[in-house]
């Protein structure tokens, strides 16, 4: 059974459908990232899970308790807000004291675990301070402390690392998983980033107009996305519009503007309209005529460990990533062949206009 | 750099300066100085440096009544606004669109039409044959009209309308600057909805709080029109006394030593107030 489940959750207001039916169960201890751009309704949901949404319809278990019409303060839960809302009246130790005084724990008890929650987040020196004297992540460590210190049923995190600049933000992402493996303490991510949500997650559940597109491990999401909406949102994809030509031999073939795309494991109707995508990093260059198509090199990009490529072909841009491993250059205006193998090729039906 | 350039920010701000030494600073300082002046029944006012007036003032019993009775209507009226204009702003703030623009000029609305005009409308509403007691005896809960007009509670009313506004904006100011979410925040960790406004919303809103009631308290210890048509010539407060002093026995030096502690009583009331919040809510001024 699972420890949260949300059971055809549906938020409208007036005429709009924010969120329009999400079933999702969460395991105990696990990490689940809700991952979608802005106004896919994932901060709706992320809200009434927290309480300060009601949902249109739908109900939410925690522990298999209805806390559908459950007041926020009853909840238990642990919230973690994007522009952290810590009081910045009180010193960092008030803060993360203030929901252990609310449930009315001795002072000694108190004192004693706001000092193992300061010191889990690496903020013990700090217990006097008040956030303002703190640096960003500094106050984004104040309010996990806040929120774990009450030893909350579910970890809600909205988006608490989008103001960290990138550097910060990578630590804080690997620590964040630390703390949450050592407590396994179920969390909720809500996040636009879709690396972010891969680094951290158990488990990520994308989502895109109001739904569920794919709930998958990440690997899994990226390497089988279930429609192109969740191709282009997981990384960068060449994906184009192709006809079914049939398959043969464990290998679907599939036709693209004259140039045939094969398949491995898929079988293809003759006819059937689908996308095919091919992620940039696999992709190889080669000598030209000697790969599956040609292109001629319109840009290439530098970052360091890779390089980036834009590469012009009959059916359009390809964006191709190579590792740097030093000795790979190309240059401007070079034709080059790209070559892929049928496993790194991925179909998805197309849906036809009506 | 040379000496040219140096002397261009005080040639910048010359005309500003002057202004204010025109308009503000010589005329403080001749009122200060005509408080040092006597006065004579037959010789009017005759120039020398006598600490008289203030003698005067601080050793009788009716200026005595006067100065307490103004600092009581002040401490009330403060009270008042801070009682009402803090919610009022609150929940203004939490209004959606529409009303919040709506309901925001209905409360400064009153500030753009004369305090005079404002405190007659009183005058009409709670005058013995007002709309307010004419309306309670005709529903038949009161005998006789309640007394409002020359009393200290129609006075002190009709100051709460008519300074609330400046608690309502600078309350308002101050919510602005607070995180919507840290109630949310407050509410996620256990607090209940009182608990939230008491330990986390009012002590980030303290300063304005502060500020408003700053305004409200000097603006009613100095408030001339008012008190002078609710509260009549029997019921005085300083700045009436004041006025009085000038117009109608024409002691000018005794008004202006009256005026002179007036300004004084006010600036360490107010400092000291100031400081008091200022180390109780330290935090909330950061």
């Amino acid at each position: 059974m699972s420890f949260l489940r949300l059971d055809g959750l549906v938020k409208k207001f007036g005429d709009f459908t924010a969120v329009e039916r999400i079933d999702l169960d969460v395991e105990k201890g696990e990490f689940i990232s809700l991952l979608g751009p802005s106004g896919c309704g994932k901060t709706t949901t992320l809200q009434m899970i927290a309480g300060f949404v009601d949902p249109t319809e739908g109900r939410i278990f925690i522990n298999d308790v209805d806390v559908t019409r459950v007041k926020p303060s009853k909840r238990n839960l642990g919230i973690v807000f994007q522009s952290y809302a810590l009081f910045h009246h009180m010193t960092v130790a008030d803060n993360v004291a203030f929901g252990l005084e609310m449930r009315n724990i001795p002072k000694q008890e108190r004192d004693e675990r706001v000092r193992e929650t300061l010191e889990l987040v690496h903020l013990d020196q700090f217990s006097h301070r008040y956030p303002r004297e703190l640096s960003g992540g500094q106050q984004q460590r104040v309010a996990l402390a806040r929120a774990l210190v009450i030893r909350p049923e579910v970890l809600l995190l909205d988006e608490p690392l989008s103001a960290l600049d990138a550097k910060i933000r990578e630590d804080m992402q690997i620590e964040l998983r630390a703390i949450q493996r050592k407590l396994g303490t179920t969390t909720i991510l809500v996040t636009h980033d879709q690396s972010e949500a891969m680094a951290m997650s158990d488990r990520i559940a994308v989502m895109h107009e109001g739904r569920l597109a794919q709930v998958d491990r990440p690997y899994e999401a990226y390497e089988r996305p279930s429609d192109s909406f969740v191709t282009k949102f997981l990384g960068k994809s060449n994906m184009f519009d192709g006809t079914g030509k049939g398959s043969s031999d464990g290998l679907g073939a599939i036709d693209v503007a004259g140039v045939e795309f094969l398949v491995r494991d898929v079988d293809i109707e003759n006819g059937a309209l689908v996308h095919v995508s091919v992620r940039p990093e696999k992709i190889r260059l080669i000598e030209a005529g000697k790969g599956r198509i040609d292109g001629t090199v319109t840009a290439q990009i530098f970052l360091g460990d890779q390089w980036v490529f834009q590469i012009e072909t009959s059916l359009g841009a390809f964006d191709v990533v190579t590792q740097n491993t030093g000795g790979h250059q190309v240059g401007e205006g070079t034709t080059v062949g790209l070559d892929w193998s049928p496993e790194e090729v991925r179909v998805l039906a197309r849906a036809v206009a009506k | 750099m040379s000496a040219q350039t140096n002397m261009r920010p005080y040639w910048l701000s010359a005309p500003a300066l002057l202004l204010y030494v025109g308009m503000f600073l010589i005329p403080m300082v001749m009122t200060l100085l005509l408080s040092f002046y006597s006065y004579d029944m037959t010789a009017g006012v005759v120039p020398g440096f006598s600490l008289a007036n203030y003698a005067e003032v601080l050793g009788d019993s009716y200026f005595h009544k006067i100065f307490l009775r103004t600092l009581w209507m002040s401490v009330l009226v403060t009270f008042f606004c801070v009682l009402l204009g803090a919610p009022e702003a609150y929940i203004l703030h939490r209004m959606s669109s529409p009303w919040k623009s709506i309901c925001m000029l209905a409360i400064l609305g009153p500030l753009l039409v004369s305090v005079v005009v404002r405190t007659l409308g009183w005058a009409i509403l709670i005058g013995s044959k007002g709309i307010i007691n004419e309306t309670l005896m005709a529903i038949g809960i009161i005998d006789t009209p309640i007394k409002l007009m020359f009393t200290t509670t129609g006075v002190v009313i009709a100051l709460i309308h008519v300074l609330i506004p400046f608690m309502v904006l600078s309350v308002w100011a101050s919510l602005q600057k607070l995180d919507p979410k840290v109630e949310s925040a407050g509410e996620s960790l256990g607090a209940s909805p009182f608990t939230v406004m008491r330990r986390i919303v009012i002590p980030q809103i303290m300063p304005g709080i502060l500020s408003g009631s700053m305004i409200v308290f000097a603006l009613t210890a100095s408030a001339f029109a008012t008190p002078s048509i609710l509260g009549g010539r029997r019921l005085k407060v300083v700045a009436t006394t004041v006025y009085d002093e000038f117009l109608g026995t024409l002691n000018w030096p005794l008004g202006a030593a009256i005026a002179v502690l007036l300004l004084v009583a006010n600036i360490l009331i107010i400092t000291s107030y100031n400081k008091f919040i200022e180390r109780k809510y330290a935090q909330a001024f950061k």
